[in-house]
């Protein structure tokens, strides 16, 4: 694609391309030629102005409101890295900071390790379209619904698992599940993977199902045992999938905001708070825009120093290839 | 079942051990699914009646009068007709944009193609965190706050750059001589794209046009952020304004109005699971530690 536009960069001015028939039909008259000319930017603005005014400008933007102090009233004021200063000793963000590594090591843990497992297991089962079917059900669910279910589920004194444990004797384990940090990160983790394992699964699958049959048998005829197979056959082979898998949920770990809005709103007293949500309650609860672009910027950052990490894993399964 | 049987023998030893424990597993995963099904089809006294909370309804058809009431409750029917509207339209709109961007990039005499695709995409690296300051007080200047319009506005954008990605790869597998031959019998640009281009790509349209529809559906975040009324708000965020009256209204109350904002993309799922499933191998190439 890029090469096709060194030459006509060439014949710039006379605009009639080599091959265009029709823009050489209308060559005599100059209004047609221009209208031909410009014809194809013409089905490219719709798009570009879209993303331009609502996503590429306001990214823009908070960079520059993320080095004011601003209420939504009166016009920002510039106060330079004031912002970035103050989160340094803010105790909600650290917090959130904390929580949001509960979150990544939570999703690695019972998301990636555990979907992975199941992916190999699954892989030579007869009913593994069943299971897939079944475990990847709540992903079709919003993270909002997921929120208010499990709510539902490990809500305090109306709470159905508390219910529960209390109806077969088992009382003592009943516990403030929501509203002891952290034990309430670890529970919204629990409706996460609930949501999240089917997916990951799936993509392990789609990995597995393009190893090839041979090293694998090889290995077996040599003698070794299945953890042996999978340790130093599999996964080497699986490393393409794992590394897009591993990023989507360290990705997912830094955006997720639906299921803790609706199960603890952060709270209590900001102890279940991610950066995500740190960011909306600084904005659009408390009036501070300025200090909330900053947690923007921040969980932004992050986010592009996990990307590097994951194109640069992806470059290393090119070498090695 | 003798075929299970039989490719379980020959699969390995350990097989049907394995099949029951992640059969377990699988079983757990539906448990707060029942629970919610069948805690909603509960009237509220009954569901405070009842010490375990776990037994079956009396009347399952309680259920209906639930989501009745969870309709009219909390402006959720109001938020499921309008997330519907967002869904289709913007869906609808983004394919339709990205299309035309797409078959300019590709196939028309337009400078520089790779930028134009760069800088379309380039919308999905930031964490949406990026955009929500920015845009409330730009919706609030501009009067979209809080509109129908700026909502469809929104979701056609943030949909836009994906759908342009994937339009933009399969248009590339179309040869080129079907468009030389269009010409040659006296075919308009946009003609080739209206009446050859498009008809061929149904099938990449309709993956996206499944995964836009359930993303516009599912946002809570925007929804949120840019409006606040009954007939804008989408049905997320009337669920977890319901949410906050959870133990004024009731759990079936609540757990009925959760059924009614995931029953069409559940629909959706049962009818077109496959095509769901692809569109998320397609997201983990296209979008991966980006978005």
């Amino acid at each position: 694609m890029a090469s096709d536009a060194k030459p006509r960069k060439a014949n710039a001015g006379k605009a009639t391309a080599p091959e265009g028939t029709e823009v050489a039909a209308e060559a005599s008259r100059p209004f047609g030629r221009l209208a031909a000319a410009a014809a194809p930017y013409l089905y490219v603005t719709p798009m570009v102005l879209l993303v331009g005014v609502f996503l590429l400008f306001p990214a823009a933007d908070t960079i520059w409101l993320s080095l004011t102090k601003w209420n939504g009233i009166y016009p920002p004021t510039f106060i330079g890295f004031d912002n970035y200063l103050n989160l340094r000793t803010d105790p909600a963000f650290i917090t959130a900071c904390l929580n949001t590594v509960y979150w990544i090591a939570g999703l690695m843990l019972l998301q990636v390790a555990l979907g992975l497992a199941l992916a190999v297991l699954l892989n030579t089962s007869p009913l593994a379209e069943l299971y897939k079917r079944i475990l990847y059900l709540p992903a079709a669910i919003s993270g909002a619904a997921i929120g208010v279910i499990w709510y539902a589920i490990f809500n305090n004194q109306l709470g159905i698992l508390n219910a529960a444990l209390r109806f077969v004797g088992l009382g003592d384990l009943a516990q403030a599940w929501l509203t002891t940090p952290p034990l309430n990160t670890f529970s919204m983790i629990v409706a996460a993977v609930w949501q999240g394992l089917g997916p990951t699964i799936i993509l392990f699958l789609v990995g597995l199902q393009t190893i090839p049959r041979d090293p694998i048998e090889a290995a077996q005829t040599d003698g070794a045992n299945a953890w042996q197979v999978f340790r130093y056959v599999t996964l080497p082979l699986l490393r393409p999938i794992t590394v897009v898998v591993v990023g989507i949920n360290l990705i997912n770990s830094f955006k997720v905001f639906d299921i803790i809005w609706t199960m603890t709103q952060g709270g209590p007293y900001r102890s279940s708070e991610t950066l995500a949500v740190t960011m909306y309650r600084e904005s659009f609860v408390s009036f501070r825009f300025g200090y909330g672009a900053s947690v923007a910027m921040v969980l932004t950052v992050v986010a592009f120093a996990v990307a590097v990490f994951y194109i640069r894993a992806m470059f290393q399964r090119l070498e090695v290839q | 079942m003798a075929i299970v049987t039989a490719r379980l023998k020959e699969t390995r030893p350990g097989g049907w051990v394995v099949t029951v424990l992640v059969g377990i597993l699988a079983v757990a995963w539906l448990v707060p699914l029942w629970l919610v099904v069948v805690t909603a089809m509960k009237s509220t006294p009954e569901y405070f009646h009842d010490a375990s909370q776990w037994s079956l309804p009396e009347d399952p058809l309680q259920l209906f009068a639930n989501v009745r009431d969870a309709w009219f409750t909390s402006g959720m029917g109001a938020g499921f007709m309008a997330s519907l509207l967002y869904g289709v339209v913007a869906g609808g709109l983004a394919i339709l944009f990205a299309s035309l961007g797409a078959y300019s990039i590709t196939r028309l005499r337009i400078r520089w193609p790779f930028f134009w695709f760069v800088l379309v995409f380039s919308g999905t690296i930031f964490p949406f965190q990026m955009y929500l300051i920015p845009l409330f007080k730009l919706y609030q200047d501009t009067g979209l706050y809080d509109t129908q319009l700026g909502m469809i506005l929104f979701y056609t954008a943030i949909a836009l750059p994906f759908c342009l990605f994937v339009m933009r790869g399969y248009f590339a597998t179309i040869p080129r001589e079907l468009q030389e031959a269009a010409r040659i019998d006296g075919c308009s640009d946009f003609g080739i794209f209206w009446r050859i281009i498009l008809p061929l790509s149904w099938s990449p349209i309709a993956v996206l046009f499944l995964f836009q529809f359930t993303w516009i559906w599912n946002d809570l975040l925007f929804g949120l952020v840019l409006s606040t009324s009954d007939g804008v708000r989408p049905i997320t965020p009337s669920l977890a304004g319901l949410q906050g009256q959870f133990a004024h209204s009731g759990p079936p109350l609540v757990l009925a109005a959760a059924l009614l904002a995931t029953l069409p993309t559940i629909m959706l799922f049962l009818l077109l699971g496959r095509y769901m499933m692809r569109g998320l191998t397609l997201t983990a190439a296209g979008r991966a530690g980006s978005e």
